[in-house]
């Protein structure tokens, strides 16, 4: 497909986030005051050019949006006040939506009414399970635990997989980009490493505190779903995997709170706009975290029987996550962000093949 | 009136947060009860994307008017509208508050007048023509830069008296601190030193040096000004100018004509062609006004009762009919921008301060040096060191930048391409690298000049350096080449900033003293910036040169003569146009209904 001109993406993107794209004058400013780019890897100017351009194939095929993590020194140095770091941000929801080839992702980003819609459905879908069950605990808990084995299962091969696959090939198939086999190998270690501690934000400005939140946060929702779906926390009598599963959960719903806080005070550039999509993911992982702890506690102290509603709760609130907001929300970024390092790495050493670097 | 006469207003509240504008909801009261006012609406009732629905609205309509602020903004959508209802688009009248200097709360009776006019269809600037008085025929310049010797020289060669007056010792201004002007590459001083002179000797001209302007009084035709004579300390009758105060004098300062890289004392002459050619004592940084123990000064003067230590300050009024205002500019403070490490690292410049070192007269006698610490850690210039071999331009210092400057400062980018030349010319090995956004080379003969400075070899680079760092004594930029889409990180040995301009730290003192206004952007405002760009709305006052706006020294010469033509123009008919702003609301209205029938 050639670069065609697609005056309407300018539009398009206004649904996805906040700012106005024709402000900026090609200084150059934002990507060299970045952290991040680097001699072969340019961004953000390079994207609102394609905006303003209209090439839609082009900002398709951009990796740069997931290496950016909005410290927001772009935009506060912007000359144009053309706010780049929040420009980033619409792109990186854009791309999900360009992904995602069941189209809800995109749907969910612009219509708040579609996601209240369909939050709805799942919090009636539980509750009718919950009534089938005949409110039970012990059958709604083992359904529970099933339940998300099968969504994870689902998800990933589903929906994620492909997704990925998707986003491979738009950036590195259709691009013609010739990487030795090798370095799909070599970067795949990388791959893994990123996705666990995304350290690339270490050299970002704003300093490593928000970068151990972010990482505290990614490594306690983790063992949360592995001490859950694998240990089955909940109905387990192991008293280190009891403790564990506090603990995680603790991390999860302590730090996601402050990153609500942060979003209401609108302090740092990163937390001046937030689109629902932001509010929804740290809201639900707070609420997951939160949720699950109770929930274990009241299991401890045998009162979960009488306030089997609070189990119902947690139920709704994971099954929204899972079937909502994890596929086809802010939670994708933590892979795509890492598959964009990934792919990255084989674009650079595919020009290093051709002696371009 | 008929039912065809019927007439809409459209009234414009976009004030971007602005809360001292005039009262737009008491004019719409007013305007509404007109006999032929038949509806009015506000902008912030109206979808301005449904012209369809608006077209419905203004079916009965004869004519519209727009009203309020920024009203240039919904006229596109307010034709259309015109159009879909099957109106003639000519019928809409514009009655824009900003455009006839109505912005703040104290100008809503003049609003009221510009909707009053448009409302009875006569244009507010010819019922708003004020009456006229007698005009006295001395004049005051304020300021002794480029513009004020140009406009004084012009009306005093028209036969007529001025006092110019300046608040350092000298005259020149900032054209007397540059090496050579773009595009011609004359030396500024050749230009700029005859001129001094002739202001000097002429005997039309009454210098004022090391003066300010106290209060303005009176109106237009007589204005009575207190001048500040601050004192010089020596007396400039007697002075011969032969430098051995200067010599033997302990108290140093900053040169603030060297840019500040440099020290004078404090009894100096602020350079060596200065006019008048006389010495001054600095009271700041004099030992014996701050502590009253030295003198020696005095002691070394050859001259009897020349230098008195302990002269005052003292205070004239004079009786002037016309002021132009030629106040000049200061340069954008770099230290503002911590990211390019100016203050920081020794070899970050500005392009002022190049432009003292590339001076032959200048602190290094032309020759382009490494800055470094003397003994005392002074930041000093020194000769002896080897010469820098690479340099960085970096554009836009300050300038279109809406964290600081939003407008262009218009010289910058000519000035950068000349110090692109003389850094050449100097050092013809060097590598010099121009970081540029857009390159505005407007003038005569500038683009020109332009495709010269790329043919001497001048590296020119689109995209605006985001920083500067200090990496093993040199310079690292980080800049996104724009055109060829890559980074570059370059060593430098020396970074130079185009400084933008900015207007004085006193230029809204000195507008409410004078009675004139402000632009948005801190410049006075001129009376109508396409057809009287050195008026102003108090009659009798003329504003010339950058104060009005940034501008390159041909465009300051020709605006200050214009702003003479027009002071030379009221002598000569011995009459002067009042203030616009002293007409009532009653007269205009009276004046407009007279107009109509």
């Amino acid at each position: 497909m050639s670069n065609r001109v697609n005056p309407d993406l300018k539009k398009e993107l206004r649904k996805f986030g906040e700012g106005d794209w024709n402000d900026c004058f090609n200084c150059g400013n934002c990507t060299a005051i970045c952290s991040l780019t680097e001699k072969d890897i340019l961004f953000p100017r390079k994207e609102i050019r394609a905006i303003q351009m209209g090439l839609k194939n082009k900002l398709a095929s951009s990796v740069g949006p997931w290496l950016c993590y909005y410290c927001g020194e772009c935009s506060e140095t912007c000359p144009r006040d053309a706010n780049p770091g929040e420009l980033m941000m619409a792109v990186r929801r854009y791309l999900t939506k360009i992904y995602d080839w069941t189209g809800l992702a995109g749907l969910f980003y612009r219509s708040k009414l579609a996601l209240f819609i369909g939050f709805l459905l799942v919090l009636i879908a539980v509750i009718a399970v919950g009534y089938v069950k005949g409110f039970e605990t012990e059958a709604l808990m083992e359904f529970g635990h099933l339940f998300e084995q099968y969504v994870i299962l689902a998800l990933f091969t589903l929906i994620i997989l492909p997704n990925i696959f998707h986003m491979f090939w738009l950036t590195i198939v259709k691009q013609k980009v010739k990487a030795p086999v090798f370095s799909y190998i070599t970067g795949f270690w990388h791959l893994i490493w990123n996705m666990f501690t995304q350290n690339r934000s270490l050299k970002c400005e704003t300093g490593s505190f928000r970068w151990l939140e972010h990482f505290l946060i990614v490594i306690g929702y983790l063992l949360l779903l592995f001490t859950t779906v694998f240990l089955n926390w909940f109905s387990t009598e192991n008293n280190f995997i009891i403790w564990l599963g506090y603990i995680v959960c603790g991390l999860v719903f302590v730090f996601t709170f402050d990153f609500i806080i942060d979003r209401l005070r609108k302090k740092r550039e990163v937390t001046k706009f937030s689109h629902h999509s932001d509010w929804l993911f740290v809201i639900w992982l707070f609420l997951l975290g939160l949720t699950a702890f109770i929930v274990r506690l009241f299991v401890d102290t045998n009162l979960i029987d009488n306030n089997l509603w609070l189990y119902m709760i947690h139920l709704i609130v994971i099954a929204q996550w899972g079937i909502l907001l994890v596929p086809f929300g802010k939670w994708t970024h933590f892979l795509y962000r890492s598959f964009a390092i990934y792919f990255a790495n084989l674009k650079k050493s595919a020009l290093k093949r051709e002696g371009k670097l | 009136m008929g039912e065809n006469e019927r007439t809409g207003i459209f009234f414009c509240i976009n004030l971007n947060g602005n809360e001292d504008v005039v009262d737009i909801f008491k004019i719409a009261k007013n305007a509404e009860k007109k006999p032929n006012v038949s509806v009015v609406w506000y902008s912030s009732d109206i979808s301005l994307s449904d012209t369809k629905k608006f077209a419905s609205e203004i079916k009965n309509l004869k004519r519209l008017i727009i009203a309020g602020y920024k009203t240039g903004t919904v006229k596109s959508f307010l034709t259309e509208a015109m159009v879909i209802a099957g109106k003639n688009p000519e019928n809409i009248l514009m009655a824009d508050f900003n455009e006839y200097g109505a912005n703040t709360k104290a100008d809503t009776e003049k609003a009221k007048a510009v909707v009053e006019c448009a409302i009875l269809g006569v244009p507010f600037e010819a019922a708003s023509v004020p009456g006229e008085t007698s005009v006295c025929t001395e004049t005051l310049v304020i300021g002794g830069g480029i513009a004020g010797i140009q406009a004084s020289l012009e009306i005093a060669n028209g036969n007529q008296k001025v006092y110019l007056l300046e608040r350092t010792g000298t005259i020149g201004g900032h054209m007397a601190m540059f090496d050579k002007t773009f595009p011609t590459l004359d030396c500024a001083a050749c230009i700029l030193t005859p001129k001094m002179v002739e202001v000097g000797q002429h005997p039309n001209i009454e210098l004022m040096t090391y003066c300010e302007v106290k209060s303005v009084e009176g109106e237009p035709g007589n204005y009575k000004v207190r001048i500040l004579k601050k004192a010089k300390r020596v007396d400039i009758s007697r002075c011969i100018a032969c430098g051995i105060c200067s010599e033997k004098c302990p108290g140093k300062a900053v040169s603030e004509f060297d840019a500040g890289t440099t020290l004078r004392k404090a009894i100096y002459i602020p350079f060596p062609q200065a006019v008048p050619n006389k010495y001054l004592i600095d009271a700041d940084n004099c030992i014996y006004v701050q502590s009253g123990k030295c003198g020696i000064c005095v002691k070394v003067c050859m001259v009897d009762s020349c230098i008195n230590l302990d002269e005052k300050d003292e205070e004239v009024e004079i009786t002037v009919g016309n002021i132009i205002v030629a106040t000049g500019f200061k340069v954008f403070d770099a230290k503002k921008i911590e990211r390019f490490g100016y203050g920081k690292f020794p070899n970050v410049i500005t392009s002022l301060e190049l432009e003292r070192l590339v001076n032959a007269a200048g602190p290094t006698g032309g020759n382009i040096c490494f800055r470094t610490r003397d003994k005392k850690g002074n930041w000093i210039f020194s000769d002896d060191n080897e010469k820098p071999k690479s340099f960085a331009l970096i554009h836009c210092i300050g300038s279109r930048d809406e964290n600081y400057n939003k407008y262009c400062s218009r010289v910058c980018c000519m000035y950068s391409l000349k110090l692109a030349h003389l850094i050449k010319e100097k050092l013809p090995d060097s590598d010099v690298f121009e970081y540029y956004i857009d390159m505005r080379a407007f003038g005569k003969g500038y683009e020109e000049f332009y495709e010269r400075i790329k043919e001497e070899g001048v590296n020119i680079i689109r995209g605006k350096t985001a920083k500067i760092e200090e990496k093993n004594g040199q310079l690292l930029l980080r800049t996104e080449d724009v055109i060829n889409d890559r980074l570059i990180e370059q060593k430098v040995d020396m970074v130079v900033l185009a400084v933008g301009l900015e207007p004085r730290e006193d230029t809204s003192e000195m507008a409410e003293m004078l009675g004139i206004s402000r632009s948005d952007d801190g410049w006075f405002l001129e009376a109508n910036s396409i057809c009287d760009p050195v008026g102003t709305y108090t009659g009798g006052i003329t504003i010339a040169g950058v104060c009005q706006g940034p501008k390159d020294i041909p465009d300051t010469i020709a605006q200050s003569s214009e702003a003479a033509s027009h002071v030379l123009k009221s002598i000569i008919n011995g009459k002067i146009r009042k203030s616009i702003k002293d007409l009532s609301y009653d007269k205009i209205v009276s004046n407009a209904k007279e107009f109509s029938k």
